[in-house]
């Protein structure tokens, strides 16, 4: 198994601290072979930012994604320059607060996690609630795994508001698409 | 010679490349760090900020990389091990207090986590282009040792290994990394057991820049009982000026240089894969080898005989190896990521078989798909 994850947006948005902690719940708490890459301008905040995860029960030679299994879009910018660059299977998931999407592709996955993070938590939180969206669609991956792999990234107090903006994604998308398939969230 | 060393907190983690050098840094007893932050470099700076207060070292955040340099070069006279960490700008200030490290034979690490240049050039994307200067960077006759890792594990593992050479030869030593390396993620193992190289020099030495068979001078610290002058000048056994005679300068030199060339058999270090075989094969270090291992499996999918020539240590030529490896290969890709350096080094070495440089810039990695194009170009298979 071969998992490409590519994850686009601005920087500042947090598109390479979800992608850290995407790889590190994949590689500590299920023990896969992860390899993290990532790709931003010289700014601090605004600007193209990508970051990759290859997740594998062998081992990665290349690291770097070409075609997604996963494609992730924090905003509309991020959304248009690797929408092609997908398989054909690849599953979508956008910021739906900042992406207008194609209407006739039915594969995507919509979650308004600006719009969450703002009226429910902190503006910060937007990758958290991404990722939690996000882990809810990927293979292999637990919502105990992500939620330790966040407990580690975060101090306390700053844990807290992070782990119930990751479950509010995580069970928006799983309300929204998985109404009768539930994953075990013990 | 070679001493174990227990690490207690080892295991699988996730880290960063630069924190994986740090932290080996760490472990193989480095106690002085002195830097200047830059991109792509930092991580280690902050990392090595925090771990050696911690372990009883000491940091220096320098005015620039020349005071760094000339820092870590004193710490080592002084007992310590040491390192620093910059990437293309740092590196070429550094370049005048390198060569001083090479003439009065101090072992020390620095680390150059490459970005695209020429000047500030491209502070957040990947290159190889500075190969030669790692070679070539500092004026006068020297030989570098320069090692490249192509993963978090290696650059974990090759962090050690610079300390030990650089120990063991008395040189400062390059571990020359790039940025896709440096800030890539993977799940490393950190081993419950480093092996460290620990010379026993003789004390009260009256000749500190005396040679053993190897042309390795057995110089220790200061402070250790001795009268000794450490400086610049080309010097005798006994640290004493000899630049003003041809003949001692010239015998110093063809020393300096031969404790590296007559032991290139010890710095060789190369691992291959499908090269049994191969018709065809692609040499690569850095990161671009992981472009070059799938494009292999790639390749030999598709029934083609593909082979692949890893370089782990490109500093000194490891032309003997290259030579008995790839001498009856016909055809040779060298991917790199700058305007084809390491090829002309290659091309030296394999005159018989046709060498294809594929150079890449702009701080892209090569994709499998873009060498798997030019293996079936040259097979007749398009």
């Amino acid at each position: 198994m071969r998992k490409d994850i590519r994850i686009a947006g601005a920087g500042g948005q947090g598109v390479i601290l979800a992608s850290v902690i995407l790889a590190k719940a994949y590689g500590i708490n299920e023990h896969y072979y992860v390899s993290q890459t990532q790709s931003y301008g010289p700014e601090a905040r605004g600007g193209a930012c990508k970051a990759e995860v290859v997740v594998s029960d062998s081992y990665i030679d290349y690291m770097k994604v070409e075609s997604a299994d996963l494609f992730i879009a924090f905003n509309q910018f991020g959304y248009e320059k690797y929408k092609e660059e997908t398989r054909s299977d690849c599953i979508i998931l956008v910021n739906s607060s900042l992406v207008k999407t194609d209407p006739v592709n039915e594969q995507i996955y919509k979650l308004p996690a600006t719009e969450i993070a703002e009226t429910q938590f902190e503006p910060f939180t937007v990758n958290i609630i991404m990722l939690g969206g996000l882990t809810k669609l990927l293979p292999k991956l637990h919502f105990k795994s992500t939620r330790e792999s966040i407990k580690s990234n975060f101090s306390n107090s700053m844990a807290q508001i992070n782990l119930e903006a990751f479950d509010q994604g995580y069970h928006y998308i799983e309300s929204h698409y998985f109404n009768n398939l539930h994953k075990n969230c013990s | 010679m070679l001493k174990q060393k227990v690490i207690e907190i080892h295991g699988e983690k996730v880290i960063q490349g630069n924190e994986a050098c740090s932290e080996a840094a760490i472990h193989v007893g480095c106690k002085f760090f002195a830097g200047y932050p830059i991109t792509p470099s930092t991580e280690i700076i902050e990392y090595m900020s925090e771990s050696l207060y911690k372990n009883e070292g000491m940091f220096i955040q320098m005015e620039d990389e020349i005071s760094a340099m000339c820092a870590i070069l004193g710490a080592r006279w002084g007992g310590k091990k040491s390192m620093t960490a910059t990437s293309g700008p740092g590196f070429t200030l550094m370049q005048e207090a390198l060569g001083y490290g090479i003439v009065t034979e101090t072992p020390t690490v620095v680390v150059n986590v490459q970005r695209g240049g020429p000047a500030t050039g491209q502070p957040t994307f990947s290159s190889q282009q500075d190969v030669y200067q790692a070679k070539y960077g500092s004026h006068g006759d020297y030989e570098i040792i320069c090692i490249t890792p192509s993963s978090v594990q290696e650059m974990f593992d090759f962090t050690i290994k610079a300390f030990n050479l650089s120990e063991k030869y008395r040189t400062p030593v390059i571990l020359l990394t790039d940025e896709i390396i440096g800030h890539m993620r993977e799940r490393i193992i950190i081993p419950d057991c480093i092996e460290i190289e620990e010379k026993e020099y003789v004390k009260r030495c009256e000749e500190p820049f005396g040679r053993d068979d190897q042309h390795i001078p057995h110089a220790g610290n200061f402070f250790e009982g001795r009268n000794i002058l450490v400086e610049g000048q080309l010097h005798d056994e006994k640290g004493r000026r000899i630049g003003h005679i041809a003949q001692k300068s010239g015998e110093f030199i063809r020393a300096l240089t031969g404790k590296i060339r007559d032991n290139h058999k010890d710095l060789t270090d190369i691992t291959y894969k499908y090269l049994e075989d191969a018709d065809i094969a692609i040499i690569a270090f850095g990161s671009v080898v992981r472009s070059a291992e799938r494009t292999v499996k790639m390749a030999r999918e598709y029934g083609i005989k593909a082979g692949l020539i890893k370089v782990n240590i490109i500093w000194p030529f490891p032309e003997d190896e290259i030579y008995r490896l790839a001498g009856h290969i016909k055809t040779v890709i060298v991917p790199e990521m700058n305007m084809g350096k390491y090829c002309l080094e290659i091309e030296r070495c394999l005159k018989k078989s046709k060498v294809i440089s594929v150079p890449k810039l702009g701080g892209n990695i090569h994709k499998p798909m873009e060498l798997f194009e030019i293996i079936k170009k040259e097979k007749n298979l398009q």
